[in-house]
């Protein structure tokens, strides 16, 4: 069978089909959608084709194919819509001044920061470098957009283990080649904008073999009244398309991302990997923020996912506006690309500014001067309709509440099992030194140095406190990372990543707290005020129960978190059918960016140990709380209890405000702070240790204390000995 | 001459990235600092916009991946300037105006054959040397010790102490610092053309990461034979303040930051 005979070639001299999907039936739809790559249900065909019956007319391909991309899971959330609106959504704060393509946050008085973050999962599974580079680029368009410079990029990254033997199934890349492309590909194109890579994470798991993930996120500063819209200002303006050019590569990133991945993906989809060029994009950068400052657009968006068919609908349907387009105009990368593709392609660098017809020519000066392409290719109309025409011929004419309405779901689910101390069982551990030596050698604990060092971490002259802290050359990961974004100005902003994917995949609901609460941990540790968050929330396919489930429990734990934090999220993005050939699931991963506000940079405290004779304090309870540990994984421990999060206790230690840590760093009191992680206490003073060249007595080893104080004062061993005469913590009953 | 009354040019292309806080560093010493895109010295600007290279009176080429880089780097930015502005520049240089090249901007002043350039001439019509991949074949993004070895030719050291040992941040791909002269370290060395090398901290062998490189001789930064041309890898710019040491929380003395040593040099100079 065939869907040949619905496709109706237009006699004209470019490429245009209509689209009998009229008299198409049931299996014909499902084939259509197939058949050019739609990724639509059968359920939503009928919805177009009811549509198309209203309007007296078969669809055109093109018209298709921004449906495609609209209804997309990756453009409208249908699946994950009506979870985020019931737990995240609702959480406000008066520091919030935009939710556009990223947050934006007060700072101070004059300027507001962005912060967003998102994932570029599956380019990354097929074409790493690439796939990790236009990550950066988008999310840095993301923050662009808002009017606001870029100050720092973050990358947290999950892979199967790099030393893998096991054989890989069909098409699925070794993790090791995955790892080192995707640090490529974030140094290269990090690097040659000149933003600071100032925090990330590496997470190693067998479940990200087949699927691995790449979150890219970025925080940026901006004059607050030279804040940004994302929308038009009314009909009757000019549309500008600026920056690169329009070509095959990135055709379908967006259903290409709304599934899951396939042992044929690498041939398949290799053409909806973008193509990154930082380039042209660092001049863009200056261009954009030139004619933001200039007063001269409405607006600006930036060209992600769907390309031109997601953004001149959506900048002028929030303007409350319809738009006329003159595709012929979008200038090619290479000549004889179909209409659809123009209008669906994923090409990168590329940008859109509204603005005044008076200010077209000021507009195209500015870019001119900075060499980047900028071309009038729409106007916004007082219709409530998306016009495409080629050559003046309409090709393309949809109502835009239908073309961006795209379905909702409330899929089914099921509530994951959640592992209890009930059924733990504690595992049979080796002799201390091979139990601590296998710990510290894991990948997840091992020195990310080695990638750190790559990215330019200090560009922009504004890094206060770098991702590696202590003595020079002998370093170790600090919590978070403190930034100084306004040159002659004290005040700061930490940020750091919260995410544990274990505790996730034990106990959604507590993981998800776990995560808010680790980056938060992480910010406080600096001498930071926690302040706000953004989400890139990566599950498994959702119409699947048992993974929409653990998006939802994960997503509860967040949201009831951060309310009761008061701390919102302004930004986020979902990541869904992160599958592998074979339906191996990724752990649930919701990756956390949070920031934090300190008021004096020269505040901050770093993690390292200081000098000989210091105290070292534990804050807060350690509780017999084992599942997901290091220690668990490792030796085949099951179940425990995942930690629980004390909210209470983070906002209010021993009766006081929650900025008392705030307060007694600002007192220069502490000379360090720092959160358990992964792998608890033990890691912790072991990673001190490294950073000072002080060895610490005592064990280091966390044990089960009502106490919330551990007094130990670690004295120093100058011979350099390590005296691991240390305990594992049993099961206390 | 007034300090505000001090013109400086930090010049860039597409790609070049730390014009900003290059530009800061200058107006931190009281000059006056313009962002000039090389466009506006070679006459494609608009009227307004356009500047001559003459006006000012030191002339900045900033870090970055200027044109990405993708061939030798500061090669495509370098050969911009000299086939539009060749002349320009090295007349601002026979003036003996204050040329600073850090990082990719040293990598340009190699390219240009301003430096090291040989005895007697001022700009090379060939490169004699080239920065090439740093020995470990990676970006290296790390804190590195310099000591001042000039003698008191340059320009942008003159008002540090002889032998000083100062904290520069480097980050970069292609810092070694290579000629095909055999005795290229030695001649450098005669004519008081080595300005800053790397090393450990005291009683420690320079070796990686204290050279992060591999440059020879341990060689980080260097001047033409008449001291007002200085090429450096590493970034004076982003160390003003005390509080961007990567150990400042560790304890200090200053809230300087020991960065500011060659912009204040230079201004002095100027001054004098």
């Amino acid at each position: 069978m065939s869907v040949d005979r619905l496709m109706i070639k237009r006699d004209v001299p470019y490429q245009i089909y209509d689209v009998d999907v009229l008299s198409a039936t049931d299996e014909e739809l499902k084939e259509l959608s197939a058949e050019m790559g739609l990724i639509l249900a059968l359920d939503e065909m009928k919805v177009i084709v009811d549509y198309f019956k209203k309007e007296g007319r078969n669809p055109t391909d093109i018209e298709l194919q921004a449906l495609g991309q609209a209804w997309s899971e990756h453009c409208c959330y249908k699946s994950s819509k009506n979870i985020l609106k019931e737990f995240v959504f609702a959480i406000d704060h008066p520091d919030v001044l935009s939710r556009g393509d990223a947050g934006v946050m007060v700072f101070d008085d004059d300027y507001g920061y962005a912060l967003r973050i998102e994932s570029h999962n599956h380019p990354s599974a097929i074409e790493p470098y690439g796939g990790a580079a236009t990550g950066i680029g988008g999310i840095l368009r993301d923050v662009i957009c808002m009017g606001a410079q870029p100050i720092g990029l973050v990358d947290p990254l999950c892979f199967g283990p790099i030393d893998t033997e096991k054989e890989l199934p069909q098409g699925i890349k070794h993790p090791k080649y995955l790892t080192n492309g995707v640090v490529s590909g974030i140094r290269d194109y990090g690097n040659r904008m000149g933003i600071p890579t100032v925090s990330g994470g590496f997470f190693f798991d067998e479940k990200y073999t087949g699927n691995c993930l790449v979150n890219v996120g970025c925080l940026g500063i901006v004059k607050r009244d030279e804040l940004a819209v994302n929308y038009a200002g009314g009909p009757g303006e000019v549309m500008i398309l600026f920056g690169g050019n329009t070509g095959r590569d990135g055709i379908h990133g967006v259903t290409f991302a709304s599934a899951d991945l396939t042992s044929t993906s690498d041939e398949d989809s290799r053409g909806a990997v973008q193509l990154g060029d930082p380039i042209t994009k660092e001049p863009t950068l200056h261009a954009c923020l030139e004619v933001n400052k200039a007063g001269l657009i409405t607006g600006m968006k930036d060209l992600g996912g769907g390309g031109l068919s997601c953004v001149i609908g959506e900048m002028a349907l929030d303007a409350g506006c319809g738009a006329d387009v003159d595709l012929e105009k979008v200038p090619l990368k290479e000549a004889g690309l179909a209409p659809w593709e123009i209008w669906v392609s994923e090409s990168q660098e590329r940008m859109m500014v509204t603005c005044k017809e008076e200010n077209v020519e000021k507009i195209l000066q500015i870019f001119e001067m900075w060499d980047v392409p900028a071309t009038v290719v729409a106007r916004t109309t007082d219709q409530p309709r998306t016009r495409i025409f080629w050559e003046g011929q309409p090709i393309f004419d949809m109502d835009l509440e239908f073309l961006t309405g795209g379905p909702v779901y409330n899929r089914p689910y099921v509530l994951p099992k959640v592992s209890t101390k009930a059924n733990e069982k504690f595992p049979e551990l080796p002799a201390n030194n091979e139990v601590i030596l296998k710990l510290l050698s894991d990948l997840n604990v091992a020195s990310k140095e080695w990638a750190i060092r790559q990215y330019d971490h200090e560009v922009r002259a504004g890094t206060i406190l770098r991702p590696m802290v202590g003595k020079m050359n002998m370093t170790g990961p600090g919590d978070a990372t403190v930034l100084m974004p306004v040159q002659g100005r004290w005040k700061g902003l930490a940020a750091a990543v919260g995410c544990n994917p274990w505790f996730c995949e034990e106990d959604p609901y507590k993981g998800g707290m776990g995560c808010i609460d680790e980056a938060c941990r992480n910010i406080i540790a600096v001498g930071a005020r926690p302040h706000a968050f953004t989400d890139c929330l990566n599950f498994g396919n959702p119409e699947k129960p048992e993974r929409l489930g653990e998006f939802r429990e994960a997503v509860r734990g967040l949201g009831e978190i951060c309310k009761k934090l008061k701390m919102p999220i302004p930004s986020g993005n979902v990541s869904l059918y992160n599958e592998a050939p074979g339906g191996i699931h990724i752990l649930p991963t919701p990756m956390i960016l949070g920031t934090g506000l300190i008021d004096d940079v020269r505040k901050a405290v770093s993690a390292d140990f200081k000098e000989e004779g210091n105290l070292v304090f534990v804050v807060g309870k350690t509780l017999d709380e084992m599942a997901g540990s290091l220690l668990f994984r490792k030796f085949g421990g099951v179940e425990g209890d995942v930690p629980a999060v004390d909210v209470d206790n983070l906002i209010a230690p021993h009766g006081q405000d929650a900025r008392s840590y705030g307060q007694v760093s600002g007192q220069s009191m502490p000379r360090l702070f720092r959160r358990r992680t992964r792998s608890g206490s033990l890691r912790d003073v072991h990673l001190r240790r490294h950073r000072s060249r002080y060895r610490p007595q005592g064990d280091g080893i966390p044990r089960d204390r009502e106490e919330t104080v551990l007094r130990e004062q670690h004295q120093v061993d100058r011979r350099g000995q390590a005296r691991e005469r240390g305990r594992i913590p049993r099961d206390p009953r | 001459m007034k300090a505000e009354d001090v013109k400086v040019c930090v010049l860039r292309i597409e790609g070049t990235n730390c014009e900003d806080e290059m530009a800061y560093a200058f107006e931190s010493v009281g000059a006056t600092a313009e962002k000039v895109h090389l466009k506006q010295l070679t006459g494609q600007a608009p009227l307004e916009m356009r500047r001559s290279l003459e006006d000012y009176d030191i002339l900045a080429f900033p870090g970055g991946f200027s044109a990405g880089d993708y061939i030798r780097a500061g090669a495509i930015f370098a050969a911009r300037i000299r086939s539009a502005i060749g002349d320009d520049v090295k007349a601002f240089v026979e003036a003996e105006k204050p040329v600073l090249g850090v990082c990719n901007g040293f990598q340009i002043l190699v390219e240009l054959g301003l430096l090291p350039a040989k005895d007697g001439s001022i700009m090379d019509p060939v490169p004699t040397a080239a920065l090439y991949n740093n020995d470990s074949a990676r970006f290296e993004c790390r804190p590195t010790l310099l000591r001042n070895d000039n003698n008191g030719k340059c320009v942008f050291t003159s008002s540090m102490k002889k032998k000083q040992v100062v904290m520069f941040p480097s980050a970069h791909g292609e810092g070694k610092l290579l000629s095909m002269d055999e005795n290229f370290v030695q001649k450098l060395e005669d004519n008081d053309q080595v300005v800053f090398r790397y090393v450990a901290p005291e009683g420690e062998e320079t070796k990686y990461p204290w050279n992060p490189n591999g440059s020879p001789s341990d060689i980080a930064g260097i001047c033409n034979p008449a001291g007002n041309v200085m090429g450096l890898m590493p970034h004076p710019e982003r160390v003003l303040t005390r509080f961007t040491h990567p150990d400042w929380t560790r304890g200090y003395e200053t809230e300087e930051g020991d960065g500011i040593l060659i912009f204040r040099s230079v201004m002095e100079k100027l001054l004098r």
